[in-house]
């Protein structure tokens, strides 16, 4: 008999009481005291610091903790009445979908359309039935002519939802996400949240989603938790939220509750929307230059070129014929200058990156690196091959290069034992090492979306690392899709469209000037020059004067 | 953007990919039976083409002509290899001395030939599997082998999965092993070899995590697979009938024709011609009318 013809237990969509987990071997437990309980057709963000737990609840939801991860689990915990610790993750199949951050590791299909049948086909579905709910699911997610197509020559962003796809194509009544839109442009991360808020209002599937940019959902959720090392810290509504977050963790606020907060201002607001509509109701109004911001001056104009590239064309063959993925550009960057590289998936930034490297051979014009270039590729795991961190550096330029990245650990200490911080400061010397003149850095360091899957507090550590790179005249160019991390760090914005450079001013300027590739203060004051949260709050100031 | 492998499966209109799987694995099996077995130069040879001509009817000219490339190099090596470490043959054509560890070499015409037939086994096999490999869903071979063998199917999607998990991770670390500044310590073979390994294992969990949370490890019973029939399974079972045929004639009756050991000897009868313009001609099997 199809299991899943038989009616599910009725009630709550998860309950969990008392649950605690630690993994085996591990001295800290991940999960402790949680007490949580998820309403049908409810929409909750989880939010949390990298660590505090957010992933092993949201395993434990599933059914992956214990049976998959294994370690000892306390207390109890419920799906849709099943219980966790008697039924495994494929027995909750039917009555919850998981969605993981990495998308590649979730499809283990040829085809899309194989891959969306596969649950179906596994829980016993005719093969009617299977066609009906395959064709429904792409059309909800708007993903039809995604069908025939392979699953490897799919972008991030159209992997990522078929994964939400797969996970919704048994209609469960209640669905986890894990960061999905950690490897997503804006424009694609946005897309995604308003999706699961439509699949949540029409289909009433209670959708548990961890983020840590925050400021992309809190105002598609009708509940936050918040994790704080295993336990939970907060359970509120989204506006009470801002209000502990300010109070407690004020990583964890929104720039829009930073702002108000800062100003004084109150209620908080969640979402853009809503600061504006409180702005609205203050009559304080939106439009007009800043007087107080002209544009910054970038502080490389005067120093010596790093980076300069004319007419560059670079083509690559993903296996279906060449495609053009950069196209004419010409660009200069100088000494000290701290550039973001940004637009959509697909627009051309790695391959920019690639070929200032030398990686990837320009069809026409060219590109060079006067003073070098040392480049961090996005997973700075890859980097890192030894058990020691000494094995990995040693010797005089070893040393050299660890200083210039501000990194003090032990030549004893195993590289995957060290924190995503010191992962990735050690990766980026490794790619230093040798390249430096005594004390001096080469011209240009390249990161490539180091801030995939960080929380706020890493990537004001990684701000601080390009702020000391550039005191020692080292340009520092870093792609990335958060456009509140390109505000902190970034003197200069290159927007990339289609392999063409389609904005390339100062911060304030670019992001400024748009909706997608806008910072959230730029998004509620929509004034030219404004993208800040000090900016922010010095006009909120001003006007509440 | 991501580089899709030239014998990667890309999904299409032809024949072999909307055929069912029985008649198509009979038809190229015939030609891979053939290419694996046979020592006639002469049906190695239209088998190769053959089973390339049926690449390119249905739309696999890269991963032919990849096969074709790769298989060319090994055919060559093969050769090369054998000329020099093989001294049997009556035909010497070079004496080059004693060398280190071979002793002494004598490049014979027998030598060469006999690995020519072992090269040209090795192109038309590759081909073989090339045209399987880009033309043949894995999903509905899996699929099929769920139903039979459960505990193999999972290994088999774990290892199908895997191997371009594999190779994107090489091509990753590769690249950061070119990044690694001078000064850093250079990635050997043994530190790549480790730091895959790890990585794909790690991978393989949450390879296997996604299938338990498909529903594999379910207690309902999955449904039966049912293929899809085919406009084009008749062409194929036809085919491939008369193609497994004439391979099983050529392995029973074709041993012997071709002879390196100690002088060249090619018995050229009616059998040997037949069978290479039956797997020639065979390979047309796959184009469609008013086709490529």
């Amino acid at each position: 008999m199809n299991p899943v013809a038989a009616p599910r237990a009725s009630g709550l969509a998860l309950e969990m009481e008392n649950l605690g987990y630690r993994y085996a071997g591990a001295e800290v437990p991940a999960l402790e005291g949680i007490d949580l309980t998820i309403e049908p057709g409810e929409f909750i963000v989880l939010a949390g610091g990298s660590g505090s737990g957010k992933t092993s609840l949201l395993r434990a939801g599933c059914g992956l903790i214990p049976h998959f991860h294994g370690g000892e689990i306390s207390g109890s915990a419920r799906v849709a009445g099943r219980s966790i610790t008697d039924c495994g993750p494929g027995e909750l199949a039917d009555v919850v979908g998981y969605v993981a951050q990495d998308p590649e590791t979730q499809i283990v299909s040829t085809t899309v359309a194989a891959e969306l049948d596969l649950p179906l086909r596994f829980r016993g579905d005719h093969p009617a039935e299977r066609a009906r709910a395959v064709e429904e699911v792409a059309l909800a997610l708007g993903i039809p002519h995604l069908l025939p197509r392979t699953v490897t020559t799919l972008s991030g962003g159209e992997l990522q939802r078929v994964a939400l796809a797969v996970a919704l194509v048994t209609r469960p009544p209640l669905i986890l996400l894990d960061e999905p839109t950690s490897q997503l442009d804006p424009v694609s991360g946005d897309e995604l949240i308003w999706l699961l808020r439509r699949l949540n209002e029409e289909w009433g599937v209670a959708v548990l989603l961890a983020e840590h940019r925050l400021e992309r959902c809190l105002a598609a959720a009708d509940r936050v938790v918040a994790m704080d090392a295993g336990r939970i810290g907060f359970d509120g509504s989204p506006r009470d939220f801002l209000g502990w977050a300010i109070e407690s963790r004020p990583e964890l606020a929104t720039p829009s509750a930073l702002m108000f907060a800062g100003a004084g201002i109150e209620p908080l607001p969640v979402g853009v929307r809503d600061a504006r509509r409180i702005l609205r109701d203050r009559d304080v109004h939106s439009g007009g230059p800043l007087e107080s911001q002209g544009p910054q001056v970038s502080p490389g104009s005067e120093s010596t070129p790093v980076l300069e590239s004319s007419r560059l064309w670079v083509e690559l063959d993903p296996g279906e014929g060449p495609v053009d993925v950069l196209r004419g550009i010409d660009l200069e960057i100088r000494a000290g200058e701290k550039v973001a590289l940004m637009g959509r998936n697909g627009a051309g930034k790695s391959t920019l990156l690639r070929a200032a490297a030398g990686l990837v051979d320009p069809v026409s014009g060219r590109i060079e690196t006067p003073g070098g270039i040392a480049l961090l590729t996005q997973n700075p795991g890859d980097f890192l091959v030894r058990e020691r961190v000494g094995d990995e550096l040693s010797g005089a330029e070893g040393e050299a290069a660890l200083r210039a990245v501000g990194l003090d650990v032990s030549a004893d200490r195993d590289p995957r034992d060290l924190s995503g911080g010191e992962r990735q400061r050690l990766a980026l010397a490794i790619a230093l090492a040798g390249r430096m003149e005594g004390e001096e850095l080469p011209g240009l360091i390249g990161l490539d979306e180091p801030t995939r899957g960080m929380d706020r507090g890493l990537k004001s550590h990684l701000t601080e690392l390009a702020d000391r790179l550039a005191l020692r005249s080292a340009a520092v160019l870093i792609s990335t899709h958060d456009v509140e991390f390109a505000v902190t760090f970034a003197d200069r914005v290159i927007l990339l469209g289609d392999g063409e450079v389609i904005a390339d001013a100062d911060t304030a300027t670019v992001l400024s000037g748009g909706w997608y590739f806008a910072s959230e203060a730029a998004r509620v004051f929509d004034r030219p020059g404004l993208v800040s949260i000090e900016q922010g709050i010095a006009l909120l100031r001003e006007v509440e004067r | 953007m991501k580089k899709l492998s030239p014998i990667a499966f890309v999904p299409r209109r032809e024949t072999v990919q909307t055929a069912s799987l029985a008649p198509v694995a009979l038809y190229l099996g015939a030609y891979l039976l053939v290419c694996f077995f046979s020592s006639d130069p002469m049906v190695l040879i239209a088998a190769t083409a053959g089973a390339a001509i049926a690449g390119y009817g249905c739309g696999a000219k890269r991963a032919v002509n990849f096969s074709l490339k790769l298989g060319g190099f090994l055919a060559l090596t093969m050769i090369i290899v054998n000329a020099l470490v093989t001294s049997r043959g009556a035909t010497v054509l070079a004496r080059l001395g004693d060398w280190p560890l071979l002793g002494r070499v004598d490049v014979t015409a027998e030598a060469i030939a006999a690995g020519g037939v072992i090269g040209l086994r090795a192109m038309g096999t590759m081909v073989v599997i090339g045209v399987w490999s880009a033309c043949v869903d894995p999903d509905r071979i899996l699929q099929a082998v769920h139903g039979v063998a459960r505990r193999s199917a999972l290994t088999a999607t774990l290892i199908s999965r895997l191997v371009p998990l594999a190779a994107t991770d090489y091509a990753r670390i590769g690249e950061a092993a070119s990044l690694r500044g001078p000064g850093a310590s250079p990635v050997g073979r043994g530190a790549m070899a480790h730091r895959l390994l790890a990585g794909s294992l790690d991978r393989a969990v949450d390879v296997a995590a996604t299938l338990e949370l498909r529903g594999y490890g379910s207690s309902g019973a999955s449904a039966r697979f049912r293929p899809v029939p085919s406009r084009f399974d008749r062409r194929f079972w036809l085919a491939g009938a008369g193609l497994m045929a004439a391979a099983l004639a050529e392995l029973l009756a074709g041993s012997g024709r071709f002879e390196t050991y100690p002088e060249i000897a090619y018995g050229i009868g009616l059998e040997g011609p037949l069978v290479a313009v039956a797997f020639l001609v065979g390979g047309f099997v796959t184009w469609r009318r008013g086709g490529r």
